[in-house]
């Protein structure tokens, strides 16, 4: 089953083509990595997906739904309404490198906001999701704390918990482990490696080459604002053909 | 001077206080409201409303206070509109001040991260819900020292309304130095104004304490 679907993705900032055709179709509980150069226009890509920002040219639709569909004579992106965009993104989770906890809310308040405020959930209940996701994410104690007392990989756990509670059936990674000490990498990792365990449907956009080769189903080289090559984890990471993707390849090592 | 004559001169310029006090409360539970309203609104896309408001926040933060007060309680009556003086200080007051209140709030709200609407966005949360349970709770944090500033600067200039013949307590010190000759009133309406400002000064710090639970 398609979740997601995108079809000759175009975006521009003034004279700048930072997307050029993207298209990509990803399953139901299919882990897909987005690797490549600084600037290649992956988060701009990531960020089309639930309407941070606008696509010019292009069609994409979530379950079949066109969230913006390609004019057949001008090409150009029609989106539908704010609200039911709005609808429809709130299936979708996102992660962001910097985390955006919203910093006046304690952990749990973070958790419960959304489903509260977006999905008329009691508190009862979205305390109850909350819980369960903290547990998860390992971070339990820190419920009642404030962001700023969390270090950066609590942060993000959190901010991945935050995502889940929304109940969504695609989650979006752009460079979850970016702005994080290396040291605390591992933990956010391991958190998305369960989630890929319960085969939750992914698109990661990272830096973390040997992660992406160990989760992915499906490895996207972008540059320049396109996709250039794209195949399991062994034909795009581990015996690249493309020259572009062995240079990368290399500078990231 | 005999103690009864200094009490009742005492009085009647602690009288001006509560004058002054009246015009400081009105301005603050008024102002402060209006101002977020129109930073928000200086913040939407609606251009006429911007120009508007640009309009406004330049006019009433470009002329003097003591002329806009003079225009309301001297001026509209020549419109037909009359002021007693303590609804038009007031109403001055109250236009006035929303419009620094407007500028403040408008900074606080753009000095959010945009990292934040995104979050809210990215959880399905719409604009006016992003803006209350998100924005605006961040920048109150945020325009609490300046507003505190602006506080301590109202009831100071509350002492302008003696130029519209309001009975504060600048207008009635001067009318008892005047008829009994003694400078030391001066000093008592220093003090009133140190006492009201030192109470204010502790709201504030406890405000700032208030919102310290979090970075
Ligand atoms: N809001 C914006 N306005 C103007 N240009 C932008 C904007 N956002 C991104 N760009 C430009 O678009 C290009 C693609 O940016 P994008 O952030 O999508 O790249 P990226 O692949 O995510 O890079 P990185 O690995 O550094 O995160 C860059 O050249 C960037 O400068
Ligand atoms: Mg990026």
């Amino acid at each position: 089953m398609e979740v997601i679907s995108v079809q000759n993705l175009h975006k521009k900032f003034r004279d700048l083509e930072v997307l050029q055709g993207i298209n990509l179709s990803v399953q139901k509980g299919e882990i897909v990595s987005i690797i490549g150069p600084s600037g290649s226009g992956k988060s701009t890509f990531l960020r089309c997906l639930n309407h941070l920002e606008t696509a010019d040219k292009g069609s994409i639709s979530f379950h079949g739904n066109y969230i913006a569909k390609e004019d057949s004579k001008t090409n150009k992106a029609i989106y539908i309404s704010n609200k039911e965009i709005l609808s429809v993104c709130n299936k979708l989770g996102m992660v962001f490198q910097n985390f955006n906890l919203f910093p006046h809310k304690s952990v749990i308040e973070n958790l419960v906001e959304a489903p509260m405020i977006v999905n008329k959930k009691t508190r009862a209940e979205a305390e109850k999701i909350a819980d369960d996701l903290l547990k998860k994410v390992g971070l339990s104690q820190k419920r009642e704390s404030y962001p700023f007392e969390l270090s950066g990989g609590q942060k993000q756990r959190v901010a991945i918990a935050r995502a889940l509670a929304m109940e969504p059936e695609i989650m979006l990674f752009d460079e979850p482990t970016s702005a994080l000490d290396p040291e605390l990498i591992g933990e956010v990792l391991q958190v998305i490696k369960q989630l890929a365990e319960e085969r939750m449907t992914m698109i990661i956009v990272t830096h973390e080459m040997n992660f992406a080769r160990e989760i992915s189903d499906r490895v996207i080289f972008m540059d320049h604002g396109e996709i250039v090559a794209e195949g399991t984890p062994e034909q795009v990471l581990v015996n690249p053909e493309h020259p572009r993707i062995k240079t990368f390849l290399n500078l990231v090592k | 001077m005999s103690t009864e004559i200094m009490y009742q001169v005492g009085g009647f310029i602690l009288s001006g206080a509560v004058v002054a006090i009246k015009v400081y409360v009105a301005t603050i539970v008024f102002s402060i409201p209006l101002g977020m309203l129109f930073a928000m609104g200086k913040l939407s896309r609606c251009k006429p409303l911007l120009w508007l408001l640009e309009g406004y926040t330049w006019l009433f933060r470009g002329t003097p206070l003591l002329l806009q007060l003079f225009f309301v309680y001297y001026g509209l009556p020549y419109y037909g509109i009359v002021f007693t003086p303590l609804i038009a200080a007031c109403v001055t007051f109250v236009i006035n001040y929303a419009a620094y209140f407007t500028e403040i709030f408008r900074a606080g709200i753009q000095s959010i991260d945009s990292g934040q609407y995104e979050a809210a966005k990215a959880l399905g949360m719409n604009y006016s819900q992003t803006m209350r349970r998100i924005i605006l709770p961040q920048s109150l944090k945020r325009v609490i020292p300046p507003l505190g500033n602006e506080a301590v600067t109202l009831i100071k200039d509350t002492a302008l309304c003696s130029a519209i013949t309001l009975p504060e307590i600048l207008k009635n010190t001067n009318s008892m130095v005047t008829t009994y000759f003694e400078i030391k009133w001066y000093f008592f309406a220093a003090v009133i104004y140190l006492v009201i400002t030192l109470v204010i000064i502790q709201v504030f710090k406890y405000l700032e304490k208030k919102f310290g639970y979090y970075r």
